[in-house]
């Protein structure tokens, strides 16, 4: 137990020391967020509901880019250090390390969602209930599984420089044509009939539907889950391919 | 039951070579055993197998009779591999601690410290900035923080300095007078002569000889005895004993090679060639390693 603790203990410290997280995970949601929402006239018919949907939007966009690209080049970077060998050859068990991660990723997500939530406050007094402030929370800290299982796979790259260009790529095109950066409603019909099946769009999508009062739609529940699932299985294909070289 | 390691009929070969052929060996608690052999030899193959970081493709280790996977066997061993890795993000310190808290009974940090001579700067420096040689200190003091009972080496010195390098080797003889078991592989004749008591000679994957420095010198390099004689006289009455193997001039002086050095004493008296300045030269381990690993540079 002290064990898993001090595992959890170092890698919440290894994110937190990392500028590209604090940068891509922290300091460009807000400042967009503030961009948007202020600087930038949006023409939103409803000026409130405009900067709640905007704040999980880049609430959703900051979690989504610490599970795809803080996990999987973390991966590689281990690995490619010979890190991941030598903690083979200790007793820590791959269950607890595996939990740790995970448990840190999860406090640090939770961190991220925490401070852009106050700074959705304190910008532009964004005022939900307490239920839709925990719910939409929650719901960014759970959706965030497929996302992780995405960086587990970008974890299995050869080296950083891949990892970190192809994650970039992803992670872009995801928040894009997931709508998180301008709502899907403004784009042509087609990127919307595709968007609506993304990860990142169904993702956004119960957040959104949380903070107008609703409870996310059952689709978005079940494209995630599917997501996770496939995600799940191919890198468990991925590793077993690994393994048999 | 003083085993600590075996290894029974162990290969390992990669698509198209092997890497590890049939190698058998044991260790006993408080050896210091050295891997001696070149590049490729399959020092690091062999290893990586008795860590278990590699699975041998046929034939078992055993580490304190279990297998090397086991977690009881990990909590034991502790290890420095030849590609030196640290952790992203972290300080030293912080890194110490951490693995220090994978074992049940590791090493005092203020031991660790002073057992590898890392430093209070090297200390507070986070392990990406770390130079070659700090990076090695940390690797080192990572191979003995849980305090094991067998640390493995694989090439500990490439890349240190002199002083790390002594350094190093004081830790290794304190080590030792504790009871640990050590291995460690080199390329470095020296090296294993110095610091091991047992040699495990190695060549294209196999143990091709196996002992103390000084009976693998017996064992593998002819000996000889020397001695400085005119050039008018002639030799060639030592050339009918069969003892001797093969007589040489060097340097002035002549060589008479054979493994029974008394008798060769005997016969330079008896066929009075008057030699003066007689010498008798054991075989040095240099020469010992370059006979038993030339063949391999030929055969390629
Ligand atoms: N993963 C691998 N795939 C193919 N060949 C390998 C692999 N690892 C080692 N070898 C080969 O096995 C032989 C032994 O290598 P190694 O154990 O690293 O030798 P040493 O450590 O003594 O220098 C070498 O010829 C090397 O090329
Ligand atoms: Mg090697």
């Amino acid at each position: 137990m002290k064990t898993f603790q001090m595992q959890c203990k170092f890698e919440i410290i290894r994110v937190l020391r990392n500028r590209y997280f604090v940068f891509w995970s922290l300091v460009m949601p807000i400042l967009f967020y503030y961009i948007f929402t202020n600087v930038v006239n949006t023409n939103a018919p409803d000026k409130a509901e405009w900067q709640a949907h905007y704040l999980m939007s880049m609430t959703v966009f900051s979690v989504m880019g610490s599970s795809m690209m803080t996990l999987g080049i973390r991966m590689v970077q281990e690995r490619s250090q010979g890190w991941s060998t030598f903690i083979r050859i200790t007793p820590l068990s791959d269950t607890v390390y595996f939990a740790a991660q995970m448990m840190g990723q999860s406090v640090i997500h939770l961190l991220s969602i925490t401070i852009i939530f106050i700074a959705g406050a304190l910008i532009n007094d964004v005022s939900l209930t307490a239920l839709e402030w925990v719910m939409s929370g929650l719901w960014i800290l759970l959706g965030s599984l497929p996302f992780l299982a995405i960086g587990t796979l970008i974890g299995m790259m050869k080296k950083v420089e891949t990892a970190a260009g192809i994650s970039n790529v992803i992670y872009m095109v995801l928040a894009v044509a997931g709508g998180l950066w301008m709502p899907l409603e403004i784009m042509p019909k087609m990127m919307q009939s595709i968007g609506k099946w993304l990860p990142s769009y169904n993702f956004g999508n119960g957040a959104w539907e949380i903070v107008r009062g609703n409870m996310p739609e059952w689709k978005n529940i079940l494209i995630l889950i599917a997501y996770l699932a496939v995600f799940m299985l191919l890198s468990k294909y991925v590793r077993r391919k690994q393994e048999a070289v | 039951m003083n085993e600590i390691l075996s290894l029974t009929n162990v290969t390992k070969s990669f698509q198209h070579k092997i890497a590890v052929n049939d190698v058998t060996f044991t260790i006993g608690k408080g050896e210091v055993m050295a891997i001696l052999g070149p590049n490729g030899a399959g020092k690091t193959t062999t290893i990586s197998m008795i860590l278990g970081l590699l699975k041998p493709t046929a034939g078992e280790v055993q580490l304190f009779n279990h297998q090397p996977h086991e977690k009881q066997v990990r909590e034991k061993i502790g290890t420095m591999l030849q590609e030196v890795s640290v952790m992203p993000g972290l300080k030293v310190r912080e890194i110490l601690e951490l693995i220090r808290c994978y074992y049940p009974e590791p090493l005092a940090m203020e031991e660790l410290i002073d057992l590898t001579g890392l430093t209070e700067q090297d200390m507070k420096t986070r392990a990406e900035k770390l130079s070659g040689g700090q990076k090695r200190r940390l690797s080192f003091a990572l191979a003995l923080a849980g305090n094991p009972e067998l640390v493995i080496f694989d090439e500990p010195t490439v890349g240190m300095d002199i002083t790390s390098r002594n350094r190093f080797w004081q830790t290794i003889h304190h080590l030792a007078d504790q009871g640990k078991t050590i291995i460690f592989s080199t390329h470095y004749l020296q090296e294993a002569d110095d610091a091991a008591d047992r040699i495990l000679l190695f060549k294209d994957g196999a143990v091709v000889a196996d002992g103390t420095p000084a009976q693998i010198k017996s064992r593998i390099s002819k000996q000889s005895v020397s001695f400085i004689v005119d050039p008018e006289i002639s030799l060639e009455n030592l050339y009918l004993h069969s003892e001797i193997d093969d007589i040489y001039r060097k340097n002035n002086r002549v060589y008479v090679q054979s493994n029974n050095t008394d008798r060769v004493l005997e016969l330079i008296f008896q066929e009075k060639i008057g030699a003066r300045d007689i010498q008798i030269e054991r075989g040095k381990l240099e020469e010992a390693f370059e006979q038993l690993t030339s063949s391999a540079k030929e055969a390629i």
